[in-house]
This record gives structure tokens, C-alpha cells and sequence, in this order.
């Protein structure tokens, strides 16, 4: 295992830098340029993991993903932005794991007691880290598509090709999430 | 079903756009004549509108050493014997081969027992053993395959070759006896060395070693409510084989610098 130190950059060096050089220096093996583009996505791709598993899970899958990632550069044709192709892939891993390890077993059940599973919040003051723990309690089968459909912006037939599920179940189970999250929102 | 519900499950549609111009009237004419409906909607839009707002929080932690330690073992065909940095240790500063750390993981193993494992084949797949050839659906690389996956040749892998190395997989042992105890060697050497290493670098070893053994016992449990799911085979061979090659290279650079 190889160990390299930890080169800290500061913003201030990340925003100088064009990041299209960087996949391009990192797709031939910079991994000095890997770890920028690390740093520049990390927040995105460890939000998405945390939301759509857990925070036990997300450090590692976030760093399976970056494996994956720079195994795939010399894939990358630059048809897409970087962001997008690296979101993609990330999207793939999660699934993936969820699917693995069962973890959406039932997801698409019609339990009409999902409806109570959300517990009423209290009265926070960091509402980031609020609404993150309602979605955190949404059933899995809502959680994720509420987290691709509202957070992350993928449209319903997007997510129907993903999850392998039709579009209708995919629109039904983000009403469900929605009208959990209302629940949430407005303490009913 | 209530007369409301029946409106208010057309509402996420409304809200997106996706009813004909028919069921948006129809909707409409609904809630100009219905205050709780009216609400309901109001609720929506600011849970669409907070979801769409909610920013992007990073790792509490630094995840970057653990994949950067990764980074070599996952592209090796780029760049055959690459000089392997480590850590400094002191004012020291390590560097290794890959035929290096070939050739002390092969002595080690020899020691510990492991060349049997290997000769018995037990996890001798290519899936097992190559590196970059995970047979994973999410290796689909989205601009060569742009929908994430579904065909069973995705599935496959990327390399074309994946359905052979399902194949392989799926029959790997849950037991393993030469590999346990190969592992338990590895252990036992590294333990031993442990005080050639600086702490960085056994925090990270260690920290490692955590997340694998974590992932081996997932794809344990799962694989005994799914025995014949072939990815999930495929995932514990994969943990097992990074298991065993983080050992050989830790245990190296400790006997290396001794």
C-alpha cells in the first residue's frame, strides 16, 4: 500500500489552478492532480453517499468512488463536464452498494405505515444538518429518489433506467418522500 | 382514499410539470375552491425548494490518504514498476519498487505459508487477483455507457471479459482456511515490525485494515442470506484480495526498514 502524504492546498492554490488541466494531468497518472480534483469534489460526492446510504458508509464508499474514478479517467472523453461524469459514476456506485447489500429490500412496498416513520423534528438551529437527518429517515425506497429527484436533479425517467423500476413507481414514491418531508417541515 | 388525497397525490405531478394540460385545469380548478389542498401544495414547493438548496457538507474526516494509498494497486497497467512513495519516517523518505515489493511479499508468503493458498487457487481467479478487472455494474464508465447500467453485458464489466470472471466468482469459498491463516501471518510479521513504522503510517494501515475487515463482514452476511449473487462474491474476493495485499505491503516496508 502505497502512502503518500497529504499535500494540503489551500483555496487559494485550487482556484488558481484551470481544473481541466488537472483531469487531464490526473487521467496520465498526476496524483498531485488527482488530489485536487479530490478536494474540489469531495464535498459533493460524500453529500450524495451520506443521503443516499448512511454516514457510517459514506466515508468508505466516497473513497471507493475516487478509486473507481481514477482507474476510469483514461475513459473520460470529456463529452460531459467533469462534475457530471464523476456525479454519474458516483450515482453507479451507490446504487450498486445499496443493491448489494439488499439494503432496499422492499423498497417499493405500498406500506401505508412508512407514512409514520418520520419522526416530527425539533426546533434547530442548523437546518442544513435538520433537513439531512429527515432524509436520513425516509424510507429507503423514497430516500433515494427523493435524494436524485430533489436534490440531485435527475428526472424520473433517469431515475427509472437507474433504479430499474418504472417511471410511475418512481413518481409515486417521490410523493411519498415529499409529503414525508412536509411532515417534517411543518411539524404536522 | 379521501376526496383530498385523491387531489393531493396529483400534486408532486402538478408541481413538476407532469400532467396533461387536462389535469393541470382540472387541478387548478381544485385548488382555487380547496384551501387545505392549497396548503398542501404550498408545503411541497418548500420542501422541492429546500432539497434543491441544501448544500453539500464534506467528510469530518480526511478520506484522502485512504485513497491515495489505493492509487497504485488501481492503475498498475499505467505504469509498470513505478516507484511506490511512502511516508517519510523521520528524515527518512522510503521508496519501493513494485518488482521490490513483489519479491518481499513473495518471501513472506513463502514464510507464512501463503504461496500454498496461492498454488491451491483458492481465490487464484483473475477476478480475484488482477487488479482494475472489479466486475461491478457501477464500473460502467457513464460517457461509454451513458445509461448507468440494466444489460446484463454492463454488468459484465467493462473489459469485456467480466462475464468469465462471474463466473469464476461465484464459487468462492466463504472458508478459507490457507488464506486465514496466510492473513494471520501477515499479522503476526507486521506486528512485529510495527516498530519500524512511524504512526502515521500505522494509523493508516490500521484505519485501512478497519474499513476492509468491515467490508469483508458485510459481504460475508449478505452472502449468506444471497449465496449465489455473484457480485456480492465478486466484492468479497476483491476485500479479501485488498486484505491481503495492504498486509504484504505494510509487512514489507517494515522488514524493509529493519
Amino acid at each position: 500500500m502505497a502512502i503518500t502524504a497529504v499535500t494540503a492546498l489551500s483555496g487559494e492554490t485550487l482556484a488558481g489552478r484551470g481544473l481541466d488541466g488537472d483531469v487531464a494531468l490526473a487521467a496520465r497518472g498526476d496524483q498531485p492532480a488527482f488530489e485536487r480534483l479530490y478536494r474540489t469534489h469531495v464535498a459533493r460526492i460524500h453529500s450524495l453517499t451520506r443521503r443516499m446510504l448512511s454516514s457510517q458508509e459514506a466515508d468508505e464508499v466516497t473513497q471507493d468512488i475516487f478509486v473507481r474514478t481514477w482507474q476510469k479517467l483514461g475513459q473520460f472523453r470529456g463529452d460531459s463536464a467533469f462534475s457530471t461524469w464523476l456525479h454519474r459514476l458516483a450515482v453507479n456506485v451507490v446504487i450498486e452498494r445499496r443493491r448489494s447489500f439488499a439494503i432496499q429490500r422492499g423498497r417499493m412496498s405500498d406500506d401505508e405505515d412508512a407514512l409514520d416513520l418520520l419522526t416530527v423534528p425539533p426546533a434547530r438551529a442548523d437546518l442544513t444538518i435538520d433537513f439531512e437527518s429527515a432524509i436520513g429517515q425516509l424510507p429507503p425506497g423514497a430516500r433515494e429518489i427523493f435524494v436524485l429527484h430533489d436534490v440531485e436533479g435527475y428526472k424520473h425517467r433517469e431515475i427509472a433506467v437507474m433504479l430499474e423500476i418504472a417511471t410511475g413507481t418512481s413518481k409515486r414514491q417521490l410523493h411519498r418522500a415529499r409529503m414525508l418531508m412536509r411532515r417534517h417541515l411543518t411539524g404536522e | 382514499m379521501t376526496v383530498h388525497e385523491e387531489w393531493t397525490d396529483r400534486l408532486s405531478e402538478y408541481l413538476d410539470g407532469e400532467l396533461t394540460a387536462d389535469e393541470r385545469d382540472a387541478v387548478e380548478a381544485h385548488l382555487r375552491g380547496c384551501a387545505e389542498c392549497a396548503a398542501v401544495l404550498n408545503d411541497l414547493k418548500r420542501v422541492v425548494a429546500r432539497a434543491g438548496s441544501v448544500e453539500a457538507r464534506p467528510p469530518q474526516a480526511d478520506l484522502w490518504a485512504g485513497i491515495a494509498g489505493r492509487l497504485d494497486a488501481a492503475r498498475p497497467a499505467e505504469s509498470p514498476g513505478r516507484v511506490m512513495p511512502f511516508a517519510p519516517r523521520d528524515t527518512r523518505r522510503f521508496a519501493f519498487t513494485l518488482p521490490q515489493l513483489a519479491a518481499a511479499a513473495a518471501l513472506l508468503m513463502a514464510v507464512s505459508g501463503g504461496v500454498a493458498w496461492q498454488a491451491a487457487g483458492r481465490l487464484g481467479s483473475p477476478a480475484g487477483l488482477r487488479y482494475g478487472s472489479s466486475t461491478s455494474a457501477a464500473d460502467a464508465t457513464p460517457n461509454v455507457a451513458p445509461p448507468l447500467r440494466a444489460a446484463s453485458a454492463e454488468r459484465a464489466g467493462a473489459d469485456g471479459n467480466g462475464a468469465a470472471d462471474f463466473a469464476r466468482v461465484e464459487n468462492v469459498s466463504m472458508a478459507d482456511p490457507q488464506y486465514d491463516a496466510a492473513v494471520v501471518d501477515l499479522e503476526k510479521a507486521l506486528k512485529a515490525g510495527r516498530g519500524q513504522l512511524d504512526a502515521s503510517t500505522i494509523a493508516i494501515v490500521e484505519h485501512n485494515l478497519q474499513i476492509i475487515d468491515q467490508a469483508i463482514n458485510q459481504a460475508r452476511e449478505a452472502l449468506v442470506a444471497d449465496p449465489a449473487n455473484s457480485y456480492l462474491s465478486s466484492h468479497l474476493v476483491e476485500a479479501r484480495r485488498r486484505k491481503l495485499e495492504l498486509l504484504r505491503r505494510a509487512t514489507a516496508l517494515a522488514t524493509e526498514t529493519n
